[in-house]
């Protein structure tokens, strides 16, 4: 349509960015460098509160027992892997908190966001642990989705 | 006796919503009404039961309709999706929001008349006739829960003799009086907490309610449905399993898996009645998983991807026409059936998501001809036979990445398609896109299956370059292209054609557009609140002509993560949920 502005979204920059603050995270989050998912890396009560926050936000999509819809894919199981293994925590982070509720994204709390996201990984069978799930998509960065 | 009748009138005054008043004139709405309604009405969620999408009226023409202005706006609730399909009867607009919500207005002003909440509207006699989220238990959604793509979502509503009908977010029929918007009835067809919902509501056939319902990729020991109810009392007369058993007709089509791994065969868009022939239209949607090596089966997967005509009175299937047997791509066909008589020949056009135009004979359900209007890779259909298969190395296998047009999202979606007898064209909504695609794996369990997981890279039509959006019109019956208008932003609403030489459309950047039927020249635009969509229609309140063109939040990749990823300077608002009715000066 020859819009004449430089948009604030576009690919290239955003990818530009996200790829500075991997980078970044990796030279200044050295407490979470090396951890994995096996480590317990969010806690059960903020798993619960990410419990009530998925019915109310993301259950109309992805279903209340997050195998997702026709239009939602599914958050748990072998699906939700298929898609996101050897993807990092910070890369789902980012998405669910830039890109959903899709309807009003980015509506949430980044607490809000982490706490949906430690119900997922709880969900996934992954350990909870002492600490909650940081909702900082840097800090989440070197953390790989892997099932092993 | 005087106190107590006064006592009495009080309660039935306090019992009832306040903010509600009556529609005290409210004509019968009869099967001859809906089958030729007067051209001031909008009877039916695509205008008649052949599904057009056509309005007589020609107040507004390619003269004056750069004069067109603003009359009535009206904000739709912010509880999710709106993809609003309103009716139009004696001067009322009854119109579905999001979550249940019914409301009738004041169709020439848009004052409000009354509006039905769940669970907050009183039933016709104050007792208790709704399923409350107590019945449903764990298969409630929250009431606070925003309707994003699927449950609680509606497209459209039914109105007949004195009532409106509605399917919900809950598997169930509703009916409300329509002078009241009180609940006479409710019953529920399927369990929620299985996956069962509608987005598609009734259509009436020769007095009975014909849905369909979705929800059906997981799963589970019942399958997908159409369902045919009496619209008085609310009982369910038939019901039509849309994926064939194991041992029954068409049962041998899934290869050797029982019953419970046989998934798919949705109904999300309302169908179309021939009265004469005294038959239904419904379509349906792909198997699921979508991919066949996912499915573990490579059959046909019959009645997935048909259409099906249905005696509306017994639910017993005159014919059936799978349009891609065995289908591994998610490429829907259960989209709307438009009814167009050719040289006398009583013809059903239909458009899936890969664009191919087909025609069949709505008495037979033979196949006419087949148009592939050229922007799909995946399959080689014969025009003649109707024949498809699919093109080398097009068959996706678990893990593999094929490189398909259009993408999972489609070329065609529920935005319906339009005929204009007058220009003898079917005007269709189209989005361009393709997509990398890697079909994923999903447990064979009970509860599972669903539409397998797919590694999606969207990208544009080569044809296109940078547009997403195209206005598509082809020539019937020959099937040649007769204009197109393409645009950057998605066609987000269905067409909408009139008598007086246009058609109406509207975008995800917010835009409606009028157009000129015959050479696509657009003669009057103007901005909504958020993404156009819905269901545009045209109606008439005493001398007045108006166009009422629906907006609305989510919608599904089509309004999401296609014009996100690939037209990213394009923004809507969150919010903006409404209906903008339009008009010539009065003067």
């Amino acid at each position: 349509m020859g819009t004449q502005y430089m948009s604030s979204h576009s690919l290239p920059i955003k990818t530009l960015l996200l790829n500075s603050l991997a980078l970044l995270s990796l030279l200044h989050t050295n407490t979470i460098l090396g951890q994995s998912l096996g480590d317990g890396l969010y806690t059960e009560s903020q798993a619960s509160r990410g419990a009530e926050e998925y019915a109310a936000r993301c259950a109309s999509c992805h279903s209340a027992d997050l195998r997702g819809n026709s239009n939602s894919p599914s958050l748990i199981g072998l699906s939700f892997m298929f898609i996101w293994e050897g993807r990092t925590l910070g890369e789902l982070f980012t998405k669910m908190s830039t890109e959903m509720p899709t309807d009003q994204p980015g509506s949430l709390s980044q607490q809000s966001y982490a706490a949906i996201l430690a119900f997922i990984l709880q969900s996934n069978e992954f350990p909870a642990g002492d600490n909650d799930l940081s909702s900082s998509a840097n800090a989440l960065a070197s953390i790989q989705i892997t099932s092993e | 006796m005087k106190l107590n009748f006064l006592a009495f009138t009080a309660i039935i005054f306090l019992a009832h919503n306040s903010a509600n008043t009556q529609i005290l004139d409210f004509e019968i709405v009869t099967d001859e009404l809906l089958q030729e309604p007067p051209i001031e009405d909008w009877l039916s969620w695509r205008g008649t039961p052949k599904s057009w999408g056509y309005s007589p009226l020609d107040q507004i023409n390619t003269d004056n309709v750069d004069q067109m202005q603003l009359v009535w706006s009206w904000a739709l609730d912010d509880t999710g999706s709106a993809q609003a399909a309103p009716l139009v009867h004696n001067g009322v607009m009854f119109i579905p929001g999001p979550r249940g919500v019914i409301q009738a207005l004041d169709a020439a002003d848009g004052d409000l008349i009354w509006e039905y909440r769940p669970g907050i509207t009183p039933s016709i006699d104050n007792t208790d006739r709704e399923i409350t989220a107590e019945d449903l238990g764990d298969a409630a959604m929250p009431a606070t829960a925003f309707a994003g793509v699927g449950r609680g979502v509606l497209k459209n509503i039914a109105v007949y003799r004195d009532m409106i009908y509605t399917a919900t977010e809950n598997a169930s029929i509703r009916a409300l009086d329509a002078r009241t918007g009180r609940l006479a009835w409710e019953t529920q067809t399927a369990d929620p907490a299985l996956g069962y919902f509608y987005t598609a509501g009734p259509i009436v056939a020769d007095g009975v309610l014909v849905t369909g319902i979705t929800g059906c990729e997981r799963y589970k020991e019942e399958v997908c449905f159409f369902t045919g109810h009496d619209p008085q009392s609310g009982d369910e007369l038939w019901r039509f399993a849309t994926v064939a058993a194991p041992g029954t007709p068409g049962g041998d089509t899934w290869g050797d898996l029982p019953l419970r791994f046989r998934a798919g065969g949705d109904s999300w868009q309302a169908g179309s009645y021939d009265p004469i022939l005294n038959l239904v239209y419904m379509g349906t949607s792909q198997a699921k998983p979508w991919a066949s090596a996912v499915r573990g089966t490579d059959g046909d997967a019959l009645y997935t991807n048909s259409t099906i005509a249905l005696d509306p009175n017994t639910g017993e299937m005159s014919w059936y026409y799978q349009h891609l047997p065995g289908d591994t791509h998610d490429m829907d066909e259960t989209f709307e059936s438009v009814l167009v008589d050719i040289d006398g020949r009583e013809s059903i056009f239909k458009m899936g998501k890969l664009a191919i135009l087909w025609q069949l004979d709505r008495q037979s359900g033979e196949i006419i001809k087949a148009t592939d209007v050229g922007y799909q890779n995946i399959i080689n259909v014969n025009p003649v036979s109707g024949n498809v298969s699919y093109r080398d190395g097009m068959i996706p296998r678990i893990g593999q990445q094929i490189d398909m047009c259009p993408s999972t999202s489609g070329f065609k979606g529920w935005r319906a398609m339009a005929y204009s007898p007058i220009t003898e064209a079917m005007y269709i909504p189209i989005t361009l896109n393709c997509e990398l695609a890697t079909f994923g794996p999903t447990e064979q369990v009970l509860g599972g299956g669903g539409t397998g997981p797919v590694r999606r890279i969207n990208y544009p039509h080569i044809d296109a370059q940078d547009n997403l959006g195209e206005l598509l019109v082809m020539n019937i019956p020959e099937g040649d292209i007769k204009w197109r208008y393409r645009q950057r932003a998605p066609i987000n609403t269905a067409a909408l054609t009139t008598a007086g030489g246009l058609v109406f459309i509207g975008d995800w950047n917010r835009y409606y557009y009028a157009l000129d039927a015959e050479t696509g020249e657009k003669l009057w635009q103007t901005r909504v609140t958020t993404s156009a969509q819905g269901f545009p229609i045209s109606y008439m309140v005493g001398d007045t002509q108006y166009v009422a063109m629906p907006a609305g939040v989510g919608g599904a990749s089509w309004s999401g993560m296609l014009p996100r990823e690939l037209a990213p300077e394009l923004n809507r608002p969150r919010n903006g949920n409404s209906i903008h009715v339009f008009a010539l000066p009065s003067n």
